[in-house]
């Protein structure tokens, strides 16, 4: 049975609809990343959960009962609802129990459990202090061990690192996982950082166009997208995208980029003549010195370093700007002009130019 | 230098606040910038960085020190007269004038023919893609449209220096890879001497030949991107530059028949005597305490002389980031390829000589890096 689970449920404002018949199931123990940009209706969908907020059609389980009806605090199953803020004037330990104290919980259970979570969460020599002792790392887990002190079935975290400085962000991004693992609750992870998204979620739900575009382990999001927007929003640099007109040929079907005439993966026959997007990560185009049969020349504007890569932004010879990363950092920096960009036709998205689908390989 | 275009000559500043302490925001700054050169000043907020453009730019009086544009000593010289362009917070567009006017304003100022000042502005505009809002006003587009506006109208002018203060902050992600290459292209093609001002290493090292580090006041290193990443400085300078950061850890050092760095509370590295350079051996002298550091992406996973519990391991797309608990803290180690390991599985990890910088462990100064001495 699902921890929770949204059958087809919608919400409109005045200004219009907000979320489109959105599904979505979650399994104990597992954490979903819902990603999108701001205004996509992230946080609409975690206040319909909690009930601040009435779907205007559709349902929503949790543990398999009925609750769309149901006021927040009847909705029965525990569940919290969580932005990483504390009571500036109680201690960590006060912080963390102000989520039982509400419940009428006996004193030496509360102090029990809030040792648990602490110890788990490795702030129990700090319980004492008041939340400007703590250092930013030991804030963000008394606010998370908040979350958890209760033991909820379901945690709802709304984009908790958001305004934490990148450092810590990232520590936490890297901890996170496993301390929400510890404490087996379903977790909805709102973000509008992709990886965060991927670096968190068992599976990443793409709220975009009021809907989910995608739910897909994050290595599928990354390298099947199901939409042109679901590839331009995963991924530094932002994946080229090139339009293009895929054409037969005798046994095989080919698509012009950059000038040259480069052969697809068997699959895609059925697309000679209609007009397509091709998708092409900067990391799957080579560039090199000379020419080889599948190559195509381009100019080399301009070579930035970004982090133990080396970004190239390329110019075909149709005028056309894409980039190119390398690996590693490049030892000519000013490294310009005229080379050869070359990628493995098995790396390329192929997407429909007017549904912005992508499109899969038929099977031979 | 015969080509000097910036010298900045043991410059202060000190801020008077009445009724308070003073506060010394730039401490006896010494650097030299060629002409062509793109040099970022990078730290972050209230390090210094932006009290010196503004210095350089005269917004700022120098209170101690010399500021020399190609050969003008310049401390006393009202802004204007600098023959530097500017795109600064603060140093907004004209409300009542076009994005176009704007930008045009100092060419025409300059008397440039009004078919070459059409020409000009339109090269810049469609580098920086701001063409569709050339014939709006300031007020009605967005803040980062703002920002590219106020770009192209430095840009766009014939200068010895040209200052700006975070260009490309407010970019949407999916226009700023794209965006800074063109920047730096034209940066470089026009060989426009250029000082920047940011707090994200990430566009520091893609637009700048050099990084002028600064915290508290103090420029920490000046240098380009592969030596602030191979070389730094400090441990500052090693924990600020690179993304994720260095991974350091206090250990004890016994310099002896063999090297053995004992992290505290953590593995034991353990080097052959053939392992590290008697130059390495030198700097590191007789020192018991040190600081040991080596970078995510040389961490080498599988085998070595560490073992400890995989925290989390995720794939990014393009990269795998893998944090395990060494004494009491996370190590991270990346990889371009994804990494076959799970979260509480125990991994074996090792550090090559080559990869290991050592820092003292009271000034946090560089002893050496790799098998260099600092």
């Amino acid at each position: 049975m699902s921890k929770l689970e949204l059958q087809a449920v919608s919400k409109a404002f005045k200004a219009g609809k907000v979320l489109d018949r959105i599904s979505l199931a979650l399994e104990e123990g597992e954490i979903v990343a819902v990603f999108g940009h701001s205004g996509s209706g992230k946080t609409l969908l975690l206040r319909l959960i909690a009930g601040v907020e009435q779907p205007d059609e559709g349902r929503i389980l949790l543990g398999g009962r009925d609750v769309t009806d149901d006021a927040p605090e009847t909705r029965g199953v525990g569940m919290a609802f969580q932005n990483f803020a504390l009571f500036p004037h109680m201690s960590a330990f006060d912080n963390v129990a102000s989520a039982l104290t509400a419940r009428n919980a006996p004193g030496d259970v509360i102090r029990a459990k809030v040792e648990k979570v602490a110890a788990l969460l490795k702030i129990g020599h700090v319980l004492g202090h008041a939340p400007r002792e703590l250092s930013n790392g030991q804030k963000q887990r008394t606010a998370l061990a908040r979350a958890l002190v209760a033991e909820p079935q379901i945690l709802l975290l709304d984009d908790p690192l958001r305004n934490v400085d990148a450092k810590l962000r990232y520590e936490m991004r890297l901890e996170l996982p496993s301390l929400l693992k510890a404490s087996g609750s379903a977790v909805l992870y709102v973000t509008q950082d992709y990886k965060e998204a991927m670096a968190l979620g068992d599976r990443i739900a793409v709220l975009s166009d009021r809907e989910f575009t995608q739910i897909a382990k994050p290595a599928e999001i990354y390298g099947k997208p199901a939409t042109i927007s679901v590839a331009s929003l995963f991924g530094d640099p932002t994946i080229n995208l090139i339009p293009v007109a895929p054409l037969a040929s005798p046994g095989e079907t080919k698509i012009g980029v950059g000038g040259a005439s480069v052969s697809l993966p068997p699959g895609f026959a059925r697309l000679a003549g209609k007009s397509c997007v091709l998708g092409l990560r900067a990391e799957h185009i080579a560039v090199e010195d000379k020419a080889s049969p599948d190559s195509f020349p381009v100019e080399v504007v301009a070579v930035t370093p970004l982090n133990e890569k080396t970004l190239l932004l390329l110019r075909t010879g149709d005028g056309r700007e894409i980039l190119a990363s390398e690996a590693g950092t490049s030892e000519a920096p000013r490294r310009h002009g005229p080379a050869f960009a070359r990628f493995d036709p098995r790396t390329v998205l192929l997407f429909d130019s007017d549904s912005g689908r992508r499109i899969a390989p038929q099977a031979a | 230098m015969s080509e000097v275009a910036l010298s900045i000559k043991s410059v202060d500043k000190i801020y008077q606040r009445r009724g308070k302490a003073p506060v010394h925001a730039v401490k006896s700054l010494d650097m030299d910038v060629a002409r062509g050169e793109i040099v970022a000043l990078l730290g972050s907020s209230g390090c210094g960085k932006t009290s010196t453009l503004r210095m350089i730019a005269g917004f700022e009086e120098v209170t101690r020190g010399d500021i020399v544009v190609e050969g003008r000593r310049v401390n006393q010289m009202p802004p204007a007269r600098r023959k530097v362009a500017m795109a600064f917070e603060g140093y907004s567009l004209y409300p009542p004038l076009t994005v176009r006017d704007n930008i045009a304003f100092a060419l025409k100022s300059a008397r440039m023919g009004s078919r070459e000042v059409e020409k000009s502005v339109q090269e810049i505009a469609r580098l920086l893609d701001i063409e569709p809002i050339l014939d709006r006003y300031p007020s009605s587009i967005s803040g980062g449209q703002q920002q590219r506006a106020s770009l192209a109208r430095a840009l766009v002018r014939q200068a010895d220096l040209y200052l700006l203060d975070e260009p490309m902050g407010q970019l949407e992600p999916q226009l700023r890879a794209i965006l800074r290459g063109r920047l730096k292209n034209l940066l470089v093609d026009r060989r426009m001497t250029s000082i920047f001002v940011t707090h994200d290493q990430t566009e520091a090292n893609a637009l700048a030949d050099r990084v002028a580090v600064m915290e508290a006041g103090v420029l920490q290193q000046f240098a380009g991107q592969k030596d602030l990443r191979e070389r730094p400085a400090n441990l500052f300078v090693a924990t600020f530059v690179g993304e994720p950061p260095m991974n350091v850890f206090e250990s004890r050092v016994m310099n002896g028949d063999r090297v053995r760095f004992a992290i505290d509370d953590g593995p034991t590295l353990d080097f052959g005597n053939a392992d590290i350079p008697p130059k390495v051996r030198a700097a590191i002298g007789d020192r018991e305490k040190v600081v040991i550091g080596v970078r995510p992406h040389a961490v080498r996973l599988g085998a070595g002389a560490g073992e400890a519990r995989v925290v989390s391991n995720q794939w990014l797309g393009d990269q795998s980031h893998l944090a395990m608990e060494v004494a009491g803290k996370l190590m991270v180690a990346v990889s371009h390829a994804p990494i076959p390991a799970t979260a509480g599985e125990r991994v074996r990890f090792g550090v090559l000589p080559a990869d290991l910088h050592v820092f003292d462990a009271a000034t946090s100064a560089a002893l050496s890096h790799g098998l260099e001495a600092a």
